[in-house]
């Protein structure tokens, strides 16, 4: 569709008529809200946005966003989502999901998603914790957490650094948001958007439920001392001396994106063929 | 959002001196806080609250018809296009209505009473955000349509601390939760 022909969107017009069935006071609804005001901002047609997502809470997004959507099998949303984006580079295709289907089920796919640099969106909602399965710890949860019948004194286990492993990965577009800040959140994942390559945003999602301690997150937050940079080792430094807490982009760079450079030589007919039983 | 040691805090923004500019922010504070009370009032819904739900819903609509009346005024006027990160809520509190999305005890447990002091949250702020700008603004027609929708939110206000003094009269037991997440003591 030519782009002068796109009416005027504004961030209601992105949302579905589903209803969210997120517990209130969920932060994920700040995503949601950051999500679609960062579209209607870009001015995206909707049927020129794919939305995929893993299982948890955070990745029934594609539900509540009135675009194309695909909520996919348990840590596989980036495996989905570099597909549709091999087979359909014109379209912006943005993987969304928790810390749990990111870190832990979909965590291989994590590395190498960062790595190959496809021209994609990530976003995790992370609140360090399974919540759809009532409260586990997860990756990114605190080794001495012991609210779980699964893990009464704790894992024990130290917590994996999301914004460090995606830098280390190879990803050239690293940022921390925070999802009770829906214009700060909406301005990230625009630029992250725009990023030619793999952008990567780290959501700060308060759980109310199983972890109501976060709403003290409001008060932890604080902007990213140093400001975007382009030097890995800088950021690297950056990442590894903050609290977890600072909000910005941590790591910009253009670096060489994946796509697919070569043509099919098969057709689909064929294709579809052989998988016939 | 706190600022860290050794940093000094943001700049406040300056002053709506545009009509445009001005009528742009009402129009987003009250689309905002109506999207921000559907979504409750959705949320309520859902988890068959539907007592509170019908309140948050009322109050979308109050939203929604005083956005109706700010978009009449803003007939024929120029209306610029801020990105949502460019907003100027130079107010105390800062935020627009909806904003502070996280503020309060919500839960799909809460009370009328808890809904209406999170409105009246929300709904002081679009006031403080109208009273600053009224006193604030280099400009004399910004200043007026602002000191008169400062007067328009105080009515709001007024009638949500009207709803909260014959809340607080009724005595309703706690909403009985038959699933409740599994915590250990």
């Amino acid at each position: 569709m030519d782009a002068s022909a796109i009416p005027t969107l504004n961030a209601k017009d992105y949302k579905s008529d589903i209803k969210p069935v997120w517990c209130p006071g969920c932060g994920h609804f700040g995503v949601l809200s950051a999500l679609t005001k960062a579209l209607a901002y870009l001015g995206l047609a909707k049927q020129d946005v794919a939305l995929i997502s893993g299982i948890g809470c955070s990745s029934r997004l594609p539900a509540y966003v009135n675009s194309y959507g695909f909520h996919g099998v348990h840590g596989r949303a980036l495996a989905l989502a570099s597909g549709l984006k091999a087979a359909r580079p014109d379209l912006t295709v943005i993987a969304a999901g928790g810390d749990g289907d990111g870190f832990s089920i979909g965590g291989n796919h994590f590395l190498h998603a960062c790595r190959r640099n496809m021209d994609l969106t990530y976003v995790v909602m992370d609140n360090e914790v399974y919540g759809m399965t009532k409260g586990q710890a997860s990756p990114t949860t605190q080794p001495d957490w012991n609210h779980s019948k699964l893990t009464p004194h704790g894992t024990g286990v130290r917590r994996f650094q999301p914004a460090a492993i995606a830098l280390a990965a190879g990803a050239s577009f690293v940022a921390r948001g925070f999802a009770g800040d829906p214009n700060g959140l909406s301005h990230l994942l625009t630029q992250a958007i725009e990023h030619p390559g793999f952008g990567f945003v780290q959501v700060l999602s308060p759980c109310q439920t199983f972890r109501p301690e976060q709403k003290h997150w409001k008060q932890m937050v604080h902007p990213c001392q140093l400001g975007p940079t382009h030097d890995a080792a800088r950021a690297a430094e950056l990442i590894q001396r903050d609290d977890g807490m600072a909000l910005g982009i941590l790591y910009a760079e253009q670096l060489p994106i994946y796509s697919s450079t070569h043509d099919a030589h098969a057709s689909l007919d064929l294709i579809e063929a052989e998988f016939e039983l | 959002m706190s600022t860290p040691p050794g940093q000094r805090p943001p700049a406040a923004p300056a002053p709506i001196d545009d009509v445009g500019e001005f009528l742009v922010h009402a129009l987003e504070l009250e689309h905002e806080s109506a999207a921000h009370y559907e979504q409750l009032a959705d949320s309520m819904e859902v988890h068959h609250n539907h007592e509170v739900a019908a309140l948050f819903r009322r109050l979308a609509q109050l939203s929604d018809e005083h956005a109706t009346s700010i978009g009449e005024r803003a007939r024929g006027v120029a209306l610029p296009r801020i990105a949502p990160w460019e907003f100027k809520w130079n107010c105390p509190g800062g935020g627009p209505e909806g904003g502070d999305c996280l503020h309060g005890d919500v839960s799909y447990q809460m009370s009328a009473v808890q809904a209406l002091e999170l409105a009246l949250h929300n709904e002081t702020r679009g006031h403080a955000f109208y009273a600053h700008t009224a006193s604030d603004s280099d400009d004399a027609e910004v200043r007026e349509l602002a000191a008169e929708m400062s007067a328009e939110e105080a009515e709001h206000l007024k009638l949500l601390e009207d709803l909260l003094a014959q809340e607080h009269h009724r005595d309703d037991a706690p909403l009985e939760d038959l699933d409740p997440p599994h915590m250990p003591a």
